[in-house]
């Protein structure tokens, strides 16, 4: 009996001592430890840093989301991205009620619009991604995971590419917060809430940043597609230089000038023949492009995105068969602002004008009414031979960040604001190719009189509109708030013009809150 | 080695028993009833035992026994807990009556955790519910028992589907993110009952729906941090003890059986236009719409009814022999819900053995449970009846491609919730077991001194599966290549726990009592979740049975493990029965918090004081049989959040986030937010309470008052850009608060020899509030999202306000009393709501002259300020008839069917079809959807009669010793102001859920 009750307690202490290992392995996830132990590893890493323009989170098309301070699927970064240098604009409207969303448009956002607060976090979101991955695959990790030469090389210039992703999103900050938080792979999750920096600061940073590692990055047109080369890095400082009035007060016009000639003179990009072949399917070859986000309607899916892009702007009498997909989101149609910048809104003439107007009316009404106001359904998931693409949800579609007219359109900007280095007569030729491509002849051919600033600003709305860029053109040329007016724009019909301090967004209010080294912008 | 043969062969012998059945050695049976001599009570489970044997038996819950008697018995022994024994000598007759004195009530005993106290003893807020005083009716979850029974315990079912989830708060949710559940601890064996489905595919409904509740003893719930700190970082939420019936050693065997069959039905209809209306509606609104509307009159919404049934047949073997009890009992259960294709069916078995070894110095406690469930889920169409244009036809027979249903076959379009219904497979199978062995040993050496293991497991297995056939519309237009779908999700959980203890108790003189209690606990838990979806099926002729070839596949696995360790301890010490002190302490180790906040320290201490025994209150003792003041204070945590939130880890992205490099499409990886100083909440509690009794015992009760604070809070909150590697990150940064007041009263109104009245009524007044949100003052989060548009919040998170408070801009009210319609320009400035001045509307609050966001107010909260429990039992001779009232008060509803179906333009949301409205429009005459108008909030106050029995009992019959007959009738009616179908809304936000039942039940009960 006392055997038993010895046996008893022993087994008991022995049970004790031996089982309060609480080291368990998490078996659902990944650590660093376990992940970098293969190399491809920080292939997969960087796909992700890339991607991070493209999709939400880890299951797609949503799931596991990368940020949750709105819906996932409005949590895109090209869509609100898209939508912030857009709909705020007078190139689109849209129908949709979503709280916040017809703020945008009525120039009425607050720090609490969830629209802003997205794109905030998502700016963010890339730059602390690149970060980890600049924390991770520095020599000394390397060496210790012993990672191959071969392997080495690959990732020097994968460092390369998260620096410039970071320069991207952080350009992106500037542009629409100005004063952002500043922050470097020094400062390691968990440190202290970042300082603010200005935005000339950061505007600095960015230039060296991209000037540092040009030489890690491939040369134009050499890289895997999908990932920037030297020729979107020069297109980046492009817009960089061109808008250096706006971010930092300096007249950079010269070195727009010799970066959009790097680009032009590489020779590895000519114009797509066929303007709306830029926006379909198979867009992946097009000679034009300089660097794309990829979509693909079985890999690459989300709710933001082109999947947004294509099917928001569908619906009326629109057949979406012909865009390729299931079924239209009754969203986005433009203003007459924008229709009213074609002589002719059939596409006969000037085959950039990819208007819908059947059942459309021109005037906005009632911008909750889809049929008011023309469509614009300028990306579809089709293909250039009418193919459709490989899901009707999800298009096989990429979105063009950087193309061949853009470079064009900055060198003859900077030319006429008076930046060196380039001439009037080029600048005119590179203006009347693009018009000849639009035109199929040289009917729409201008002269040199004719090339004037207003005229750009008006062409570029013409080549690039839907593209993410009229609100930073705007701005650049004193149209967005208190000049220009275009119909609803303040939040009446025929448009009134607006506060200045609407030229930069709030920073979300819920970032002011938990950083106190954040002043938030002006007006807000 | 002898032992082991000894050992054995008992158990050999306990099998024997089993199969045999100990009552065929009988050779002479004697009845009777057994009551309480002054109030004519029948007295359930007492015990009778022929004196000097170890024959014996308990009453039944009508009173009555049955007992096979040796020949050569003289006298039987009847005892009961607080009442004095008496003996009987055995005559001639074969019916013994008898009638049992109350004596002093004192070794009536409570569980707590890691052993029982006198309830006298009891320091901490301990409530224990017996079977008698359960909830009747066509229960599927246990949890349903104690409904209204217990102050401040709110156990609210979110929907009216059988055998769903329910929320279940106890003095309030201490948290927002981290869970608000209960522990349960189901016969000392701690279970996690959190719903797990990684793959987002529910695996099934209440996880509690494996226990019977015919097996069901008692719930003790522990409600004050001084009772639940030895629980340490599960003891936040309060813990539910659940102890199940167990057979006594030397009491005859008896066969009971339990069985009903039960119908429902849906009571109310939901305001939706019906055919003529919403045709009257669309010849105003729409008039350019009427060609598409159908020539049927149909009502979707009773489309998807069904009359419920189901039956429950419970049948149980207790008794025991020397040295030795026993209990075993199978039961089944089928419930339909009242929605057509919604269906729950349990088989379940019990079994318990007790045995004395080593002349009572070895105690062995064995529980084995068991259930299989099977699930049939409705597809969840409950909001395409709300929406689908009632003058379109159930079939079309020309439609072959959706089988002859009528559907649109559009993108956005409603689904046609028939096709759905009838189509549509949806399975969960699951089979879940619960089981220990407890092991206590008297050590000799030191008297007092006892040794106790226990070791259990508890595993649940199971699958959802569901199957669309291709015919089935999804959200995508024919034709649709990914049409058909068959999905498929397992789980496989398990969780081992071994605790070995040692408790000594001792009467240190004749006046102080000790008893101590030191121990440890290792509890482990491993889940696996793979999973795939197959879409665009070849063919559908197999059904849920194969897989086919398909166009997509889609799998995942998922596993999921966590620890916890933990050393506690107790110690009791009163001293002269007047002053009770208790202390715990607790240390955890838990894996989901790493470096220094692994392990946490869970003190408690309590103070009772029994003032009836103090010389000076001697004249108290004309008014009080009862009187004893109550002080606890305790640190208890939460650790309800996922695993490994403090580590750095990678997530891989699936098939269709990948990027494409090149010509080839790369895997994605994502670093993922953490952050590595993640901690458990602490919550530190205050209660003081008094239970007192007056009026001879006529009168019970307790009233108490709480106040818990919760500090370091888990809350995901924004962070800086710049510190995590996303927004929103699980963080320590908030505190809540509740505090609130508790009356629970017990009363005998009548107590004559026919007639008996108990009443017990209880209520709790409890305010919650966001204390702190570290770094956010003033501005809230907003949370509480609701159908309708993408992202649309009504709730917020708000420092000073109770949590998950209303959030909404304030409606101008019209002279007519409505809400002012958004299509007229009130203040006349050019511009209507419609076209987004909504200053027309609603109230400019911050004055600033325009109307945004920052107009918008906190106002209500969705949880109840108060909650109430009514129970009355009612017994004139052979009748009895008990009903509960259970109510809610300051609860309010935003009613989110009328915000999203309430406006005209919804009519015309889509050219390929037109939808239907919710009647609130008609007195709105909202063109635009208005989500954040307080007009949709409403007050749902209610009381509702969860359920009334009336049963008649007939004894000595027949063959059996009881007969018993009854009838319930549950949800009998809620009154309520409430406008929608039900108040009771989980969340607060009226989304379609299934609807309730009003349900009867016919029952029998035999006893053999």
């Amino acid at each position: 009996m006392k055997r038993i009750s010895n046996i008893l307690l022993a087994s008991a202490l022995v049970f004790m001592s031996a089982c309060t290992d609480l080291e368990l392995e998490p078996l659902g996830s990944t650590t660093p430890g376990v992940f970098f132990q293969d190399e491809s590893s920080y292939r997969a890493f960087i796909a992700r840093v890339y991607a991070g323009l493209a999709i939400t989170g880890q299951s797609g098309p949503a799931g596991s989301a990368d940020i949750s301070s709105l819906d996932e699927g409005f949590s895109n970064y090209l869509r609100q991205y898209w939508q912030l240098q857009t709909l705020t604009t007078d190139e689109a409207v849209i129908a949709w009620g979503d709280e916040g969303l017809p703020e945008l448009h009525n120039h009425a956002w607050t720090s609490a619009n969830q629209f802003v607060r997205a794109m905030y976090y998502r700016v963010f979101f890339q730059v602390s991604m690149a970060n980890e991955f600049l924390r991770e695959s520095t020599d000394d990790k390397l060496a210790a995971r012993g990672v191959s030469e071969a392997g080495k090389a690959d990732i020097r210039r994968y460092r390369a590419e998260a620096r410039f992703l970071r320069a991207l999103s952080y350009w992106h900050g500037i542009d629409l917060f100005a004063n952002v938080p500043f922050y470097t792979e020094e400062s390691a999750v968990g440190s202290a809430a970042p300082t603010q920096a200005s935005r000339k600061q950061v505007f600095d940073f960015i230039e060296s940043e991209l000037a540092a590692i040009e030489s890690d990055m491939a040369a134009p047109g050499a890289g895997e597609y999908g990932r920037a080369d030297r020729a979107a890095l020069w297109m980046l400082q492009a817009k960089l230089f061109i808008n250096a009035g706006v971010y930092a007060g300096e007249n950079r016009n010269t070195d727009a000038i010799t970066v959009t000639k790097k680009v032009i003179d590489s020779g590895a990009y000519s114009l797509q023949e066929t303007y709306q072949h830029l926006f379909l399917t198979d867009n992946q070859n097009s000679t034009e492009t300089i660097w794309a986000i990829p979509f693909d309607g079985q890999s690459t899916q989300t709710w933001g995105g082109m999947t947004y892009l294509v099917h928001a702007p569908v619906g009326g009498s629109m057949d979406p068969a012909q865009w390729g997909i299931n079924g239209g989101w009754f969203g986005l149609r433009t203003t007459k602002a924008i229709a009213n910048l074609f002589t002719d809104v059939s596409g006969a003439t000037d085959e950039r004008a990819l208007f819908y107007t059947s059942g459309q009316n021109l005037e906005i009404e009632s911008i909750s009414n889809f049929t008011d106001g023309y469509g614009l359904p300028k990306f579809r998931n089709v293909s250039s031979a009418g193919v459709g693409g490989s899901d009707l949800d999800h298009p096989d579609t990429d979105f063009p960040i950087f193309r061949l007219a853009d470079a064009y359109l900055i060198y003859a900007e900077a030319v006429l604001r008076g930046g060196q280095g380039g001439d009037a007569a080029t600048a005119l030729s590179y203006i009347n190719e693009l018009r000849e491509r639009a035109y199929n002849n040289t009917s729409g051919n201008i002269t040199a009189d004719q090339l004037t600033l207003d005229f750009i600003l008006d062409e570029r709305a013409r080549e690039m509109y839907w593209e993410g860029y009229r609100r930073q053109d705007l701005v650049r040329f004193d149209r967005f708030t208190a000049n220009g007016i275009w119909p609803w724009k303040g939040g009446v019909k025929e448009g009134k013009v607006t506060d200045t301090y609407r030229n930069i967004f709030p920073i979300p209010i819920s970032e002011v809150l938990t950083n106190r080294n954040l002043k938030q912008n002006d007006g807000y | 080695m002898k032992l082991e043969v000894n050992f054995t062969l008992r158990w050999l012998a306990v099998l024997a028993i089993l199969t045999m059945g100990q009552w065929v050695m009988a050779q002479r049976t004697i009845t009777g009833t057994v009551t309480d001599a002054q109030t004519k009570e029948p007295l359930i489970g007492a015990n009778i035992l022929v004196l000097g044997s170890s024959t014996g038996t308990i009453t039944e819950f009508d009173g009555t026994y049955s007992l096979s008697v040796p020949a050569g018995a003289t006298t039987l022994e009847f005892s009961y807990t607080g009442y004095t024994t008496q003996q009987v000598a055995v005559t001639a007759s074969s019916v013994i009556d008898v009638a049992l004195s109350a004596g002093q009530i004192l070794d009536e005993v409570v569980v707590i955790g890691y052993g029982s106290v006198r309830k006298e003893d009891a320091t901490g807020v301990v409530a224990a519910i017996s079977s008698k005083d359960f909830n009747r009716g066509a229960i599927v979850s246990a949890d349903q028992l104690i409904a209204g029974k217990v102050a401040g315990v709110q156990i609210a079912t979110n929907s009216g589907e059988p055998g769903g989830q329910a929320t279940i708060r106890v003095r309030g949710g201490t948290s927002v993110n981290a869970g608000n559940e209960p522990l349960y601890v189901i016969d000392g064996v701690p279970i996690d009952n959190t719903p797990i489905n990684p793959g987002g595919f529910s695996n099934g409904r209440n996880p509690l729906n494996f226990l019977n509740p015919n097996d069901i003893e008692t719930f003790t719930v522990l409600k004050d941090a001084s009772a639940t700190a030895i629980y340490g970082s599960r003891g936040a939420n309060g813990v539910i003890l659940i102890t199940t019936k167990k057979g006594k050693a030397g009491s005859a065997g008896r066969i009971t059986y339990d069985g009903y069959v039960n119908t429902a039905s849906i009571s109310g209809q939901p305001d939706i236009l019906d055919a003529q209306a919403f045709r009257n509606v669309v010849t105003f609104k729409a008039p350019n719409r009427i060609e598409q509307l159908g020539s049927s009159e149909t009502n979707w919404y009773d489309e998807m009814l069904q009359t419920s049934t189901g039956q429950s047949h419970n049948l149980s073997l207790t008794g025991g022999a020397e040295n030795i009890g026993y209990r075993a009992s199978v039961g089944y259960q089928n419930l339909t819900g009242i929605l057509r294709a919604s269906e729950t069916e349990r088989t379940n078995f019990a079994l318990n053995i007790n045995n004395n070894l080593l002349d009572g110095k070895l105690q062995i406690n064995a529980n084995l449970k068991g259930a299989f469930t099977k699930d049939q889920f409705d597809p969840g169409v409950v909001s395409s009846a709300w929406t689908f244009d009632p003058t379109q036809a159930v079939y079309d027979p020309s439609n072959t491609i959706y089988a002859g249903y009528n559907e649109y076959g559009v993108t956005l379009a409603p689904r046609n919730p028939v096709s759905a219904i009838e189509q549509v497979q949806d399975f969960g199978r699951s089979f879940r077991s619960l089981g220990n062995i407890e092991l206590t040993y008297n050590l000799d050496f030191i008297p007092g001194l006892s040794a106790k293991v226990n070791a259990g497991y508890d595993v649940n297995n199971g699958k959802r599966e569901r199957f669309q056939p291709t015919t089935y519309a999804r959200a995508s237009a024919a034709p649709d290549p990914l049409a058909g779908e068959l999905r498929n999700e397992n789980y496989t959980r398990l969780s081992g726990l071994l605790e070995t203890y040692l408790n000594y108790k001792r009467e240190i003189s004749s006046s102080q009592r000790i008893d101590l209690v030191a121990g440890y606990s290792y509890q482990d838990f491993k889940g696996e979740f793979p999973s795939f979806r197959a879409f665009g099926l070849s063919t559908d002729i197999f059904g849920l049975n194969s897989t086919v070839p398909a166009t997509q596949f889609v799998s995942n696995t998922s596993i999921l493990n966590n620890r916890l360790i933990s050393f506690f301890g107790r110690a009791n010490y009163s001293i002269s029965d007047k002053y009770l002190f208790t202390a715990t302490i607790r240390r955890d180790g838990s894996t989901r918090f790493g470096g220094d906040n692994r392990w946490g320290w869970f003190p408690s201490a309590a103070f009772a004081w029994r003032i009836l025994e103090e010389d000076f209150a001697s004249g108290l003792s004309n008014i009080f049989s009862d009187l004893k003041l109550r002080l606890g204070w305790g640190i208890t945590g939460n650790e309800s959040i996922p695993n490994f939130g403090y580590l750095p880890t990678y997530s891989l992205g699936d098939f269709r986030t990948r990027y494409q490099f090149g010509d080839a499409f790369v895997t994605t990886a994502r670093p993922n937010g953490y952050d590595a100083n993640l901690k458990w909440e602490e919550t530190s509690s205050f209660n003081v309470g008094l239970d007192f009794g007056f009026g001879n015992g006529k009168f019970s009760g307790a009233i108490e008052y709480y106040l818990k604070q919760t500090n370091d809070l888990l809350f995901t909150v924004n962070v800086p850009a710049g510190t995590n590697l996303t927004d929103r990150v699980l963080t320590n940064i908030g505190e809540v608060r509740n505090q609130g007041v508790e009356l629970t009263l017990n009363a005998v109104v009548l107590n004559t020899r026919d007639i008996s009245w108990n009443v017990g009524f209880n209520a709790a007044l409890n305010n919650n509030e966001v204390v702190a949100i570290d770094g956010i003052s003033d501005q809230g989060v907003l949370v509480g999202g609701i159908s309708g548009g993408v992202g649309n919040n009504v709730q917020i998170l708000q420092v000073g306000s109770p949590v998950n408070s209303f959030f909404l801009f304030q409606h101008k009210i019209g002279t007519d009393g409505l809400p002012l319609r958004d299509d007229v320009d009130h203040n006349d400035n050019g511009t209507t709501a419609v076209n987004g001045d909504l200053s027309d509307i609603y109230e400019d609050l911050n004055g600033d002259g325009i109307v945004n966001d920052l107009d918008k107010r906190v106002v209500n909260q969705p949880a109840p300020v108060a909650i109430l429990g009514l129970t009355s039992n009612f017994n004139y001779k052979n009748l009895d008839l008990s009903f509960t009232f259970r109510g809610s008060l300051g609860n309010y509803v935003y009613n989110n069917n009328a915000s999203n179906y309430g406006y005209y333009d919804r009519l015309t949301l889509n050219p390929n079809y037109v939808n239907n409205l919710h009647t609130s429009v008609l007195e709105t005459k909202f063109q635009r959807p208005q989500y954040f108008s307080d007009y949709y909030l409403e007050d749902a106050s209610f009381v509702r009669l969860d359920n009334i029995t009336l049963g008649y009992t007939l004894n000595g019959k027949a063959v059996f010793n009881t007969i018993r007959l009854y009838a319930t009738a549950q949800n009998v009616f809620v009154l309520s102001k409430y406008k929608g179908l039900d108040p009771e809304v989980g969340g607060g936000i009226d989304n379609n859920p299934y609807p309730r039942a009003r349900g009867f039940i016919f029952g029998l009960s035999l006893g053999l």
